[in-house]
Formats: structure tokens, sequence, C-alpha cells
């Protein structure tokens, strides 16, 4: 019984080893000194890290990056609180077809959706590509916003509500001042996670390039196709700091149930 | 008064989502099945006709099915594992499977170009123990995507298996074992037919995620075409928007035929599931 | 002869004893109920024997072979978990049918013996449905069914009413003494509903801190508690510490600051040598007193402290020079709080504990 155990230890220990291994290995090589990428690395320097910053269509790209994800977040909650809300909050008929509408643009594989984006909304509806990246974004991130907030409103008790009217509140006012503070950390978790998968997009974004417009991750991808040395590495690095501190923040804000739940 | 107010509430998402979803994709499907003479299929049948094309879809299909059944084989002990663990260990185990699963898909298919490339990680260590005398040809290879898909998905196997098993009550594995069940029996008669719905949520996620994806093939892939780096280059190199669309249109399908297929499966494996 | 004997036990969970020296036999064919309150050692004692836990010192013999060691798989013990746990993704014949297919058992036995046992749990027709679409009632008796149909050497139940609404409580445990004496299988039982056990066993053994206080048939304990706590946890409120107890042929004389008190010697009374009586507070009789009486043998005077309503009767708290009493007096006449009254122990009312 302890044998078997010690086995089942053994294993998982090295599925974690394949897992996260990789990405030790490229932090590690993002410290090297010479000029090609190798494992292990021949001298220690930070000069990669220097290198991101010398690279102009990084700088570019992280900004616009950084722009569309935020202005399609803030979209995507607008749309998408009120909407997590009248579901959480009513039952009405065709219930579960809303639902499933609003997470649809998961179960569209991401490399069509954005093909589809491309042909109309930057095609037929003649978008600039900055609206068609913030458009598209927008789209991606709704599921999330949705998801997120309302399994945050289904721990929600509405009678509170009903109290706050019964004590002369509006119905608009209510929302404010007894809704919303009890959901506020399922918002700041919904943006972080809907962020995480905006930034690291790439099936959409990768449609939306033109003359000096891309997006980070895009941007990452051209790098890679063109020069192999311990750049990628760096900005890898720091990626992974960003994205264990939003993990983090998710963890504390609503603990680790929304990633093991489907 | 309370139905205005909730379509005031929905319609906006329900428009967007209308005009800048719905209304792209349906078009993109229907366009595929229109020419200047009216409704065809004449498109699909050139395609099926095509061996270039059938070669990836095969390819593609190969690629995501080896890709799910390593992610069971591996991540169900693994998940068994983490969801027999104490609590605070148990949530550590979760961070660290959670974290990769958040991290650029960049980021970590680049990890393996690094690990599989000709002078990379594995063939330096073979080369210096000796094991081999010149480089293996992983990098660009379906195995290398095999490999990096393993390392996307593998997350989402186990977390979602995790969920499944941490709701199994553990009465029902000493009920198990006190009607005379071995340790092997229980696992095989109580914990894996129990696990089968995060087994077909977690295989669909797996499969579909692997059959679309796209960063990992196309940078460790190499000229290893398969059905999303096609769609692309279709699109954007070859402006061939119409062929595109056809490809769009099969992923969609394919896609869709493979959730109802493992639904089917999952109702005739646990009928009260 | 015992069928199983639990010997020196001694469990400990971070350091602390759950059960310590602990030692327990079990005859062939009787139902014995673990009884107390939540943390005195009754599931742990029933999980040792179940082989679910193991003990860090002591013996488990089994018909006289040593069982300490014999995983759960291998002991044959039937046990009834408290929330069924019935397998949900197997029917109610399949769940039934789960321990006999690890024994390897033919197929047409199998189906006869599902069968068989459905109909003495009152289940016939049940067997193609599946664990959600059953009540709560009818999960206990499928649990009971998987449990009896591998003809066990001995059936454990943790606490297994405990889920169900009080009328279906009642029924359930009629069955599941009638379904034991039928098939006179012998049963461990652990509540801790002291009128279920005492309805359902033929001997009750009452736990406190990892300890059996006492260890009869229900209507001795109910009778003859032996020691405090479990004359308090059957319902006997009031106790008096007594300086002085003098033993005679036919009763015993006992006293507390001058206060005599006189009880019948009976021949089923086991404590001889206790100094501290117990009464229940029904058992106690209570009048006015008169302003010219003299307070006569086996009485006291006081004045009451607290009336409430209970609804068929009053409960007073009487205040008196040993000490507060508890009275509960049907409705025909009540007393104000301050009243002064007086109390009497009939001589055959009051028992002699530890």
């Amino acid at each position: 019984m302890q044998e078997k155990n010690r086995g089942l230890a053994l294993f998982t220990f090295l599925v974690f080893l394949f897992l996260l291994g990789p990405l030790l290995i490229i932090s590690v090589t993002s410290f090297e000194g010479g000029n090609i990428l190798k494992f292990p690395p021949e001298e220690f320097s930070l000069r990669w890290y220097e290198n991101i910053f010398n690279v102009e269509m990084f700088l570019i790209s992280f900004k616009t990056s950084i722009l569309v994800s935020l202005a399609g977040n803030l979209l995507a909650l607008l749309l998408g609180v009120p909407a997590a809300y009248a579901l959480s909050r009513f039952d009405f008929k065709g219930k579960t077809i809303i639902n499933a509408f609003f997470v649809s643009p998961i179960l569209v594989p991401g490399i069509v959706l954005g093909f589809a984006f491309l042909r109309y909304i930057v095609g037929t509806y003649q978008l600039p590509i900055y609206a068609a990246l913030f458009v598209g974004h927008t789209v991606i991130m709704l599921p999330f916003i949705i998801r997120v907030i309302s399994s945050s409103l289904s721990n929600f008790d509405f009678s509170i509500e009903e109290a706050a009217e019964s004590l002369g509140a509006s119905k608009v006012g209510t929302f404010f001042t007894v809704v919303l503070p009890n959901i506020k950390s399922g918002i700041l978790a919904a943006v972080m996670i809907a962020f995480l998968e905006s930034f690291n997009n790439v099936d959409i974004s990768v449609y939306m390039t033109g003359p000096g417009v891309s997006t980070f991750p895009i941007q990452m991808l051209t790098y890679v196709e063109n020069y192999f040395d311990p750049t990628i590495s760096a900005i890898s690095v720091l990626l992974m700091i960003i994205t264990a501190f939003f993990m983090f923040i998710v963890e504390r804000l609503m603990g680790l149930s929304y990633f093991t739940k489907r | 008064m309370k139905k205005r107010y909730l379509y005031l509430l929905l319609l906006p998402g329900v428009l967007f989502l209308t005009i800048f979803m719905i209304v792209p994709i349906f078009l993109t499907i229907g366009t595929t099945f229109f020419n200047e003479s009216g409704f065809t299929i004449q498109g699909y049948l050139d395609f099926f006709k095509d061996r270039y094309f059938i070669e990836i879809l095969l390819t593609t299909l190969r690629v995501s099915l080896f890709t799910t059944i390593i992610c069971i084989l591996l991540g169900f002990p693994a998940a068994y594992y983490i969801s027999k663990l104490g609590k605070r260990t148990k949530a550590i185990m979760l961070l660290f499977t959670i974290f990769p699963l958040l991290t650029s898909p960049v980021v970590r298919s680049f990890s393996w170009m690094v690990i599989i490339g000709k002078n990379g990680v594995i063939n330096k260590l073979l080369l210096s123990m000796g094991l081999i005398d010149k480089p293996l040809d992983i990098l660009y290879t379906p195995t290398a995507i095999i490999i990096g898909l393993v390392h996307l998905f593998l997350p989402l196997i186990i977390v979602t298996l995790v969920g499944v098993m941490e709701n199994i009550e553990t009465d029902l594995l000493k009920a198990a074992e006190s009607l005379g069940a071995s340790r092997l029996a229980v696992f095989s008669k109580v914990i894996i037919p129990l696990s089968v719905p995060g087994l077909v949520i977690g295989s669909i996620l797996v499969f579909v995620g692997s059959f679309t994806a796209y960063t990992t093939p196309a940078l460790l892939g190499g000229k290893q075409r398969v059905i999303s780096t096609f769609l692309y280059q279709n699109a954007i190199t070859l402006n061939e928007w119409q062929v595109a669309s056809i490809v769009a249109t099969i992923m969609i399908a394919v896609t869709v035929l493979i959730i109802s297929i493992m639904n089917g499966l999952a109702k005739k494996l646990n009928p009260k599931g | 002869m015992a069928l199983f004997t639990l010997q020196d036990i001694s469990v400990a969970y971070n350091k602390q004893n759950i059960l310590k020296d602990f030692n327990l036999e079990i005859e062939k064919g009787k139902l014995v109920s673990l009884l107390g309150p939540s943390g005195c050692g009754k599931t742990t004692t029933l999980r040792l024997i179940a082989g679910f836990l193991q003990a860090n010192e002591g013996k488990f013999l089994f018909k006289d072979k040593d069982y300490t060691k014999v995983p759960v798989n291998k002991r044959n013990f039937g046990f009834v978990f408290q929330n069924y746990a019935l397998f949900p993704h197997l029917s109610i014949f399949d769940n039934i049918a789960f321990g006999l297919r690890l024994r390897k058992i033919s197929k047409s036995e199998i189906e006869k013996r599902v069968m068989n046992v459905l109909e003495i749990v009152n289940l016939k027709g049940f067997e193609k449905r599946y664990p959600q679409e059953l009540s709560g009632g009818q999960k206990q008796r499928v649990a009971i069914a998987r449990a009896l149909v591998i003809e066990p050497d001995i059936l454990l139940f943790d606490e297994p009413l405990s889920n169900l609404d009080a009328n279906l409580r009642v029924n359930m445990r009629v069955e599941i003494r009638r379904i034991q004496q039928e098939l006179g299988i012998t049963t461990v039982y652990v509540s801790h509903d002291q009128e279920e056990c005492f309805s359902i066993s033929d001997q009750v053994a009452i736990m406190n801190k990892g300890v059996i206080e006492q260890l009869s048939d229900p209507a001795s304990i109910y009778k003859y508690p032996e020691t405090k706590f479990v004359a308090d946890f059957i319902g006997f409120k009031n106790f008096i510490d007594f300086d002085k107890r003098v033993d005679h042929e036919d009763k015993i004389e006992l006293s507390k600051s001058g206060y005599v008190f006189v009880i019948q010697k009976d021949a089923q009374m086991i404590n001889l040598s206790g100094k501290i009586g117990a009464i229940r507070p029904d058992d106690l009789l209570i009048r006015a007193k008169d302003i010219s009486e003299v307070v006569s043998e086996n009485s006291i005077s006081g004045r009451v402290k607290v009336s409430t309503y209970l609804g068929r009767s009053f409960q007073y708290v009487v205040e008196t020079p040993i000490g507060d009493f508890t009275v509960n007096k049907e409705m025909t006449e009540s007393y104000r709080a301050g009243q002064e009254i007086v109390l009497e122990i009939p001589r055959n009312q009051m028992v002699l504990v530890d």
C-alpha cells in the first residue's frame, strides 16, 4: 500500500518536471552572456533583458496589447456584468440558451474566429485594425467575464436586495450600493483572468496585423522566426512573473475552485 | 416591468456578440455553400479529393488523438495523487498546475524549441552520454507538435480530473473495501467509472484544443502543416479566402462532431452520471 | 463464547487518545449498540472493528484468530454508512451485486442472492433503478441489502438513521431489528440517539471519553445505571453526594448534612459501594408544605426557585438545604416561585452510582 503510493508520487513528480522543467530551463537561458541561446548558459549577464528595450517593435506592440486588453476588458465588463446579473438573478424561458450563447466564443476555434473577424470585421465592416483588435478581444473576453462573475453571484443572497429596496433604495441604487460591493472580488478576478486570456491571445491577433501594428505575442512569434537569441527567454521570464502575480491575486480573491470546476 | 428590465440587461451583450461574432461566423460558413450559380457543395467535393488536404486533416487528427491519449495516461494518475493530498499540499500542487495554463502559449512552445532543437538540451545530453552520434531530428516533426500540445493541455486535464475526483466521497471507497474490493478493484470499479464525466470533458477540451491549436504547431511544426496553420496560410499568405472559409467550416464541423460523439459515449458509459 | 474481542486497544490521533486500554467482547448473534455523546470514541471503535483504522496498541480477535492486521477487504464484515455511500454509477442491482462479483460467484447465484436480499429489505422491483432516484429510506435499505448479501460475519452500522426524518427513523429501526433477528447476524450499532439504541439492542454500551462506562441490557441500564455519567446521560437529573452509607439487610440508610434517606435493597441492584444517589425529575414527589407540618422520612422541605411550563407538566427547580433539585409534576396543581414545598424521594426510586 505504501509502496504503491510512493510509485504514484514519483510518477506525479515526473509529470510536474515535464510541466515546469521547460519553463525553468528558458528562465535560466535568459541570463546567457553569449550571443547564442544555449543551456546551460556559459556566462551570466542581463544583456538580453536590456535588448528587449532596444527592439522598438516590442515596446510598441506591448503598448498596443495593454491598450487593447484594457479597453476590451472595460467594454466586456459593461456588457457582461448586466448580463451575468440577469442570468443569476432571474429565471426565464430560454435562460440556458442565452447562457450557452454567452460562452459560445470559447467553443468556436480561435483560429476560425480570427479568420471570420478578418474577413468580416476588417473586410466587410471596414473597421480599422486597431478597432478590429479591440472588438475581437472584447468578444473573447466576454465569456470569461460572464462565467467568473456568474459564479461569484451564485453565492450572493438576493434577499439582501429586497432588504435594501424595503429600506427605500431604488433598483439601480440597490445594484450599486448592495450587489456590486459584494461581488467586487469576483469582478476583479474576472478582469484579471480575462486580461491574461486577451494579453496572451495569438489565434485572433495573428490575423490583425498591419504596418507597425501587432500585439505583443505576435511580435514575439515574428522575432522567434527571425532570431534565435535569448531575448525571448528574457521576455518569457518577465511574462511569467506577471502571470504568477496575477494567479496569486486571483487565488486570493476566489480560491482555486474556478479552475477545477467545469 | 420585470421583463423589460431583463431585456435591458441582456440586450447589449446579445447584440454585440450577434453583430461581431455570430454574423461573421455564419457568413463564413454560408459563403462556402454558394457560388455565382447558387447553392453548391462543389468546394467541399474538390477538397476531399485533394490528397494534400486529406493528408493535413489526417495528420492533425492523429496528432490530436495521440495528444489526448498521452494527456489521459499522464494526467489521470497525477490527478488521482493530487486529489488524495492534504488541503495545503493540494493547493500548492494545483497552483503549479494552473501556472503553466495561464502562461503565454508562445512562451511554452518556445521553451520546447530550446529543449528539442538540433542543439537543444536533449540532443546535447544524449550526445555527451554517447547514446547517439548525430543529433535527433525532433523539432519540426509531428512528434514535436505532440510534445508541445501535451505540455499545453496536460494541466487542463489534471485540473479537470482533480475537480471531479475531489467530489468522490471517501465513504464510497470505504464501502467498496468493506465489500471485499482490493485497492486495484476500488480504483477500477469505483474511481475510474466515477471519473468518467471529468475524463470526457477533459478529453474533449484536449482533443478539440489540439485539433484547433495554432501557436504550438506554428512554432514546433516547421514545414509540417496542420489544419490551423493551413487555414492561416490560405487566409493570409495565399489570400484564398474561399478555401480558408471551407477549412474553417470543416474545423467547426469536426469540433461539433467530436463534442457530440464524446457526449454520446459518456451517456453510454455512465447512464446516470 | 465471544465471537470477537477487542483487547487493550489504544487509538490516538495527534497525540490525543481516542481510545485507551479499551476492551469489548461481543457474543454471536447479538445486537450491541455503542451509545454516547460525540467524541466518546464510539465511531472510532466501529471503524476499528471494520478495519478502516488501525489501533496503535492492542489486539482484535475474531473467532479467536488475530485479526488486528487483516485488511478491510479480507474481513468480510458488512458496513452500513451514515450517508449510505451507494455507488452513483451503478444500478440498485449492481450496487448490491458489487461484493458478490468480487467474490467470483456465478451469475445465476448472484441473481438469486440479490433478488433474495431485495425481498428481505422490501425493495423488490427496484433493481433497475439508480440511487439518485430513491428516497432516503430506500437508499438505506439498499445500503443494508448491499452489506447483507455478502453474508458478513458481523454487520456494522454507523448512525444509519441520522439522515432520515423522525417517522421514517422509527420504521427503519424496527426493520433493522427484524432483519437482524431473522438472520441472527452479529451486529454492532453506533448512534447518539438513546431511544433508538434502547429499542433495538440486546445490549447497550454507554461510552464516555474512550471508555465503556456500562455494558448491559437496555432495561438494566435504564433502571440501574452504575456510574454518575450513565445516570446523567439517561436522564437522572438529580444527584445527592451522600456523606455516609449504612447497609442493612433489606435497606440502605444514607445521610447528608444530617438529613437521612432510606432506599429499598433489591436483588437486581448491582452497585454495592456507590455513595451518590441519583433520581429522575419525574420520580420525585412534590407537595405544598403546611405551616405546622413536621417533615417525615425521606422528605426534605424547600422552596420553588423557578417554575417552567412544559405543556403537559410543570418543571420546578427547588432549593433545599442539600442542594437544588429538578422536579417534573403533572398539571393538576401548580406552585409559584418562592412557595414553600416538601420534596419526597420514594424508597424505591433512587439508585446509587459511583
